[in-house]
């Protein structure tokens, strides 16, 4: 509780404004391109004549079809793989004091600062060239757990750091074994930031694009056909996805919230 | 006329409508070592950062060394200050902490050193310059701080309960070294603490505050012999607290009804029959002896008890009396005691004046 | 003794259960794809074919040529300039939100970091309905009879503005976090001890947050150097970046070992840059403790 000076109010009232003109930065395209999808006259949509017909056209078009399934899978594979690599290691590191502990979380950080592209057409050349396999899901999957992992690991990283490890010391004292003392203690403690973990994970999955293009070989995926559909010249039914995705990630992500709120209030430990 | 070091007048400070300094008034001369004692939430550091500028008074003005401060900010104030939590920035060497304030106000850099020379001999910390905060122990981080609110001989050093986090060991020396720093260089120092004990040892005036106001200025002897409030009365010395009913009341004396005893009291202003008043008394007030030995003074108090139990503290301990009543009054008086025997009777006297009484608030 | 010894010997094997596997899965799906790509960058490529004729002919090319030259500049001032206004612009923010946010600081800092969940494609596709030709700004303008603005479409202040679009999430969160961990009371003793508040931000706020702001340069950094999606749909046709003919090697013209030493390149610049920016960074002075990490 400083004291706020007239100075002091004048800074805070200049970061309040960049703050709300950064949000509008961010979502303004995003709700006009929603806007759009629902009209006819996608152009200048003033005033707007309202349509369904690019969802409608989306809706037949087999390779969005194809696309959503195919994407969905990566997602789920990559979102389960990430959050178990990611939260064993997040227990590991921050539960026994090893020398290691420090080289070990770099590696896991490193995805984080190579960039996307290049795990995309490393990973592929590694695949054709050295397993001489053809890139498919299982590869889109594998390549994108890379960088996932990094993600996963932060948020998992976030909320343990607040866990008390003598919680575990003190259910093996009352007679609690390693594995026991996970299932009773540990797990209930830290499922919400697993799951956050994992749809966070998920969500990065579903929607790579730089990763996914090269890895995936000739499979479809949603990000790689609006890619393709970008190339061509944007058509009207990329607003509708762009408008579908937007909706399900935010959908996600108030959920994500949501959970570890309600996880913390009831099972968490909050720490300081 | 010399200007006083300090002089509030009338300073208010509100939280959200809680008054956390409720028209305060003070001066504080130089030279003077002065504690601002209270509870938490008494309003003490809230006093302490309004004074500093960190907190902008809603009424009130501040003058330090006879300057008007109070629209000042914190960085125009001249002031040094030593945080609770020592707060050493962590990126800085102890010399970069140290010189900190001197660097502010852009001494030459040679005029640092030698300053910053003058003041870790002072601090007993020459050869640390180099160190970081995070090698130093507790006691020589709160020497370091201590350095960085001096450098500068600012008008006036603010100290935020600086010894709360040091161990009793530590804090007994660092009261020491204290004391000598003030008196070597003439600042008056403002010590906020609400631990009684220490603004006892350190301070020569001091203000007991309670609940946003000032209960009690004065000189430390004078608030802990002569409570003036019921609050300071309470507070100063942990004193044993007896409550009762005024039965009646004699030229300066009163007979106070508690659970079944009679105690004789000094009758304070408006003292009626049939109040409820309470009686505090000092536990090092009350003499304790096998019973009957040698009668006590004339007009004392006299009490019959029990001995539950004795807490040996090394000159002195701490007897514990359980009374006819029921009830358990503490007393401090020499160890060596053999006549007495834990579950032995004793008898306890006092005179009347030893314990202050005030009516009791209204609960 | 012994049974101390057999503890300790157990914790370290449950931290090598716990850690490695993860551990194993990037050494084999991350470092490896890239170590292959390091040794397919001396080969040669012949009809879409990898030849393993070791020659650095590859390198020579990038590094000698003109053309590609140009491409690692233009990549690397635009990363340069992106990452830079993403700082002057994320700090203040990323202040307000850590200082002031109170309860809630979660959710204001969220979102900001929530549209990058919807990947870049579709953002880079939100953006060019903006600033595209036929998008917003440009029709707006068209129907109330001025110029179009020509610096905004399809050029490399478009680009730029798309990708601060994308990244800046990753600057608002890098120095959001380290300002939680900050001790905002530092400030106070600055200021009593004299220094004015932006005296203060330099002597303390900066340094002490510096790690984390380096980690946020850095996360801006590398996927704008290896742009290719914005650039090609905002930045028209000298907008071309690093990334846009690195991935033409893996598409049309299918010259995987000339694109291999390009990526190799593209991690090296990266490198170098982490590096530069972890030479600034003095851990004594960074008032890392050493507890933690």
């Amino acid at each position: 509780m400083a004291a706020v000076s007239p100075k002091e109010r004048m800074v805070v009232v200049i970061q309040s404004a960049l703050l709300v003109l950064l949000y509008a930065f961010l979502y303004f395209p995003i709700f006009f391109i929603i806007y759009v999808s629902f009209v006819d006259n996608t152009v200048w949509p003033f005033p707007p004549e309202f349509t369904w017909q690019w969802y409608q056209r989306l809706w037949i078009m087999s390779d969005f079809h194809l696309g959503f399934f195919n994407s969905l899978l990566i997602g789920i594979g990559t979102g389960a793989l990430a959050s178990i690599f990611a939260a064993s290691a997040a227990i590991g590191l921050l539960k026994y004091r090893s020398p290691l502990r420090g080289v070990f979380a770099v590696l896991y950080l490193s995805p984080l600062f190579v960039a996307g592209i290049l795990i995309g057409i490393s990973s592929m050349m590694f695949h054709r060239n050295i397993l001489g396999l053809a890139g498919n899901l299982h590869s889109a999957v594998l390549s994108n757990t890379t960088q996932a992992l990094s993600f996963a690991f932060l948020v998992i990283l976030a909320q343990l750091t607040r866990y008390d490890w003598r919680m575990d010391e003190a259910a093996m004292v009352f007679g609690a074994r390693p594995a026991r003392c996970f299932w009773e203690v540990t797990l209930p403690t830290i499922w919400p930031s697993v799951l956050g973990a994992f749809l966070v994970s998920f969500i990065l999955a579903f929607n790579n694009l730089e990763i996914t293009f090269y890895a995936v070989g000739a499979i479809p995926t949603l990000p790689t056909i609006a890619w393709g559909t970008l190339r061509h010249g944007i058509e009207p039914e990329l607003y509708a996805l762009t408008a579908i995705i937007n909706g399900l990630v935010f959908l996600v992500l108030i959920t994500l919230f949501f959970l570890i709120r309600l996880g913390f209030v009831r099972l968490g430990y909050r720490g300081q | 006329m010399t200007e006083p070091a300090l002089k509030l007048v009338q300073v208010e400070k509100s939280f959200d409508k809680v008054r956390a300094v409720d028209k305060v008034s003070l001066e504080v001369d130089t030279g003077e070592f002065f504690s601002l004692l209270g509870p938490s939430g008494s309003g003490k550091t809230t006093l302490l950062r309004v004074v500093a500028g960190l907190e902008t008074p809603g009424n009130g003005t501040i003058h330090i060394g006879g300057r008007d401060v109070t629209r000042l900010p914190p960085y125009a104030r001249g002031i040094g200050m030593v945080f609770q939590d020592f707060l050493l920035f962590p990126h800085k060497t102890v010399g970069e902490n140290i010189t900190f304030p001197l660097k502010m106000q852009r001494m030459p850099d040679d005029k640092q050193k030698e300053q910053l020379q003058w003041v870790l001999a002072l601090v007993r910390m020459g050869g640390f310059a180099g160190r970081y905060p995070h090698q130093l122990s507790g006691g020589q981080k709160q020497r370091v701080a201590l350095a960085r609110g001096l450098v500068s001989r600012p008008d006036i050093l603010l100290l935020d309960e600086p010894l709360a986090n040091l161990d009793l060991e530590l804090r007994k020396e660092m009261e020491v070294e204290m004391r000598r720093f003030q008196a070597e260089l003439e600042i008056p120092f403002i010590y906020v603490t609400h631990n009684q004990e220490e603004a006892l040892t350190l301070s020569s005036r001091m203000a007991v505050m309670h609940n946003g106001k000032f209960e009690q200025v004065g000189a430390k002897l004078d608030l802990y012999n002569a409570p003036k409030t019921r609050f300071v009365a309470s507070f100063l010395g942990s004193p044993n607290h007896i409550t009762g009913r005024i039965k009646s009341v004699d030229s300066g004396t009163a007979v106070l009804e508690w659970k079944g005893l009679q105690l004789k009291i000094p009758a304070y202003a408006g003292c009626r029959v049939g109040d409820t008043s309470d009686y505090f008394l000092k536990h090092e007030r009350i003499s304790i002896q096998a019973p009957a030995e040698a009668p006590p003074a004339e007009g004392d108090n006299r009490l019959k008890g029990t001995l539950r139990d004795i807490i040996f503290k090394g000159q002195h301990s701490a007897y514990f009396v359980v009374l006819e009543n029921s009830e358990e009054l503490v007393v401090n008086a020499a160890t060596e005691m053999p006549d007495l025997k834990i579950r032995g009777p004793v008898e306890i006297s006092w005179h009347p004046e030893a314990g202050d009484a005030f009516l009791s608030e209204e609960t | 003794m012994d049974f101390l010894q057999k503890l300790r010997q157990n914790q370290n094997f449950r931290f090598a259960m716990l850690t490695l596997p993860g551990a194993l899965f990037l050494l084999f799906f991350l470092i490896l794809p890239l170590i292959s790509i390091l040794i397919f960058s001396f080969w040669r490529t012949e009809s879409y074919e990898l030849i393993a004729d070791w020659n650095i002919g590859n390198y020579t090319t990038i590094l000698g040529q003109k053309t590609y030259l140009t491409f690692i500049w233009r990549s690397l001032a635009m990363a340069v300039s992106v990452s830079f206004a993403c700082l002057l612009y994320a700090y203040p923010v990323a202040y307000l939100v850590a200082k002031r946010g109170g309860r809630y600081r979660l959710v204001l800092v969220l979102l900001t970091a929530a549209p990058f969940f919807t990947g870049i494609i579709l953002r880079v596709t939100a953006m060019q309905q903006i600033l595209g030709p036929i998008g917003l700004l440009n029709m707006a303008l068209q129907n109330f009879g001025v110029e179009p603005i020509q610096a905004l479409m399809y050029s490399n202040v478009a680009s730029a503005i798309g990708l601060i679009y994308l990244w800046i999430p990753f600057m608002v969160l890098a120095i959001y976090l380290s300002l939680l961990n900050f001790n905002f009371e530092l400030l106070e003793v600055a200021y009593v001890n004299g220094a004015k508040p932006w005296r203060a931000f330099l002597e303390i706020t900066w340094p002490l947050n510096w790690i984390g702001t380096a980690i946020g340069i850095v996360l801006v950094f590398i996927p704008t150097f290896a742009a290719f999606v914005t650039p090609r749909f905002l930045g028209g046709v000298n907008g071309a970046l690093y990334g846009n003919i690195l991935e033409h090697q893996f598409g049309a013209t299918g010259t995987w070992a000339l694109g291999s030493a390009m990526g190799v390149v593209l991690f090296f610049i990266c490198l170098i840059f982490i590096v530069i920016i972890w030479r600034t960074i003095n851990l004594e002075r960074s008032g890392y403790t050493g507890e933690g990490f």
